[in-house]
């Protein structure tokens, strides 16, 4: 099955779900797709470029933060604060990964840590924009001046992050298709190589931790009136960690994999926290059984071309290993 | 006016001078070896004219541009493509790829973030003229990490100049190779050379494909020239035999 093929039969069933699922499951769905978008835009870094964060909830934080303020305090219409929210987060992300590509590797990894925390520990001092440890409440879906109300209802916001998940997929996908995914293709096999070709490598890792930060920064800002909150743990390291678990169980460098991912998370610590309160733990060893078995991830195992690609890369990483 | 000159470059590590007051002028067309035992500067040599290693003192520069200080990204977009002493390849990408990706670097639109059928077809005409050239259009399918070690030497190679560089530098070409790849790998520059159309700076151990390959030599020893000049010259050399070629000469 051909991707746009796929792409329109998949958007056709989520399109279908309102009318069909309960409202208790439209809010889980409506929440899987937002995290969906947030483990996708990671995957633009972890999967396609190689750069581990162990940050990557920073991103959320900023736009569920800003998109929060903008709505509480504004008065600034859905439609406007949403993107907006974003964007803040891309320029944002353009100093943090600034600062973070002076590094490369775990040294990377630990100075996107480093920056999350840093804007946790802001977000639980400064009361007066994020609230401390009470958060931001009651943030509206408001209309704005032109009166557009249909997304404030749960099922017209559902269509709203639907949207912005399937534009996000689009996009995401002609950037990785592009000569500039190549580029990143290289950085993420051999930067020293792609750099001696004459590429300005760490320009390129700005601009993808930009983009992945403002998609990132999108998924936050469209939880925030979801969740109609905003706190600190939107921010905390954990959160971060769950993402990059979703990415690698999703199948990292697929883009649709993450947002499989995704949803497999959130069903899975639902069944599982209904049923024990250790739910982490059982997540923990299938996230083990992920890497050891199907490093491929879900979507690789679903797609069997992923399969395939998997073996010879385990092939070429054995050949690398004995020569 | 000589294309690469290169002035009086020196580099310290610590207290160890692995680069010494090194001199050098490589003319147009001209296909110059640098020999010299182990640890007498070669690769810290390519690393400085590539920018990968900064310079304690001393100038290179290419075309009458000064290139100390410079990045290794925009040394090479003046026109210097390297190949290095450890094959470095994207393994994973096929042969292809690889020398698409490599050409892809000297266009004006390589970074453009949406499309790019022109920027691929343009990249990948090269590239695979470059392959051609190397005799490397049967593996062009494969992933670079599953050929054959000769055949990742020669893609490297193929690399470089799909970028069309107006000074290659080669270190090493034949690392690595057994006997039957070498004189291959031999047969396939010397063809490619022929022509003098390429500025070529070689580093080299082996002394067969040197004096087979280069038009000029320069000897360093202890990371300072010893000798420079023609391959004859250089093998008659007195201080260079004791130094270098043993009994070889």
């Amino acid at each position: 099955m051909n991707f746009s093929r796929g792409l329109a039969a998949a958007a056709c069933v989520l399109a279908l779900a309102p009318a069909a699922l309960p409202p208790y499951a439209m809010t889980l769905l409506t929440e899987a797709l937002i995290l969906g978008l947030f483990a996708m835009s990671l995957d633009l870094m972890v999967g396609y470029t190689r750069l581990l964060s162990f940050g990557h909830a920073a991103a959320y934080g900023l736009g569920a933060y800003t998109c929060g303020n903008l709505l509480l305090h504004t008065g600034m219409p859905l439609l406007f604060a949403v993107p907006l929210a974003a964007l803040f987060s891309g320029i944002v992300a353009i100093g943090v990964a600034w600062v973070c590509t002076l590094a490369s590797g775990v040294s990377f990894s630990m100075l996107t840590l480093a920056f999350a925390q840093l804007f946790y520990a802001v977000a639980f001092k400064w009361t007066t924009v994020t609230g401390a440890s009470d958060g931001l409440a009651g943030i509206p879906r408001s209309p704005g001046p032109f009166g557009i109300a249909i997304f404030a209802g749960k099922a017209g916001f559902y269509y709203l992050v639907l949207a912005c998940l399937l534009g996000s997929l689009l996009f995401c996908r002609m950037l990785v298709h592009s000569p500039f995914g190549e580029v990143l293709r290289g950085i993420r096999e051999n930067e020293a190589k792609t750099l001696s070709l004459g590429y300005n490598t760490r320009r390129y890792k700005i601009a993808v931790v930009a983009i992945a930060f403002a998609l990132g920064g999108l998924a936050g800002a469209l939880y925030a009136p979801f969740a109609g909150f905003a706190n600190t743990e939107l921010l905390f390291w954990l959160f971060s960690g769950q993402v990059l678990i979703m990415v690698i169980v999703g199948g990292a460098g697929t883009l649709v994999g993450p947002i499989i991912g995704a949803a497999f998370f959130m069903l899975v610590s639902n069944l599982l926290s209904s049923w024990t309160d250790s739910w982490a733990l059982f997540f923990g060893l299938i996230f083990i059984g992920f890497v050891l078995f199907a490093p491929q991830g879900i979507w690789g195992l679903l797609s069997g071309t992923g399969r395939a690609e998997g073996r010879e890369r385990v092939r070429w990483r054995f050949l690398k290993s004995t020569s | 006016m000589a294309l690469l000159e290169i002035d009086e470059l020196t580099r310290r590590f610590g207290g160890i001078i692995a680069v010494d007051r090194v001199s050098m002028r490589v003319e147009a067309g001209e296909v110059r070896a640098v020999i010299g035992p182990n640890g007498a500067g070669k690769s810290t040599l390519f690393n400085l004219i590539t920018g990968v290693v900064k310079a304690s003192d001393g100038s290179v520069r290419f075309d009458g541009t000064m290139l100390s200080g410079m990045s290794p990204y925009s040394i090479c977009q003046h026109g210097i493509s390297r190949t290095f002493q450890i094959t470095a390849l994207f393994p994973e990408m096929t042969a292809r790829e690889n020398a698409r990706l490599a050409a892809q670097a000297r266009h004006v639109r390589r970074w453009q973030p949406y499309g790019g059928s022109t920027v691929f077809g343009d990249a990948a005409r090269r590239g695979d003229a470059a392959l051609e050239r190397l005799g490397l259009t049967h593996v062009a399918h494969r992933p670079a990490g599953l050929l054959s070690h000769g055949d990742q030497r020669l893609l490297e190679v193929a690399m470089a100049l799909a970028q069309q560089p107006r000074l290659l530098l080669l270190d090493e070409p034949t690392q690595g190779l057994s006997v039957e790849e070498t004189a291959q790998a031999v047969d396939t520059l010397a063809t490619l050379l022929a022509d003098r159309a390429m500025t070529v700076l070689l580093v080299e151990h082996d002394m067969e494909v040197v004096f087979r390959l280069a038009h000029m030599i320069t000897v360093l020893h202890r990371g300072a020239v010893i000798a420079d000049g023609e391959p004859d010259a250089v093998r008659a050399d007195a201080e260079v035999q004791r130094a270098y070629l043993g009994g070889l000469a």
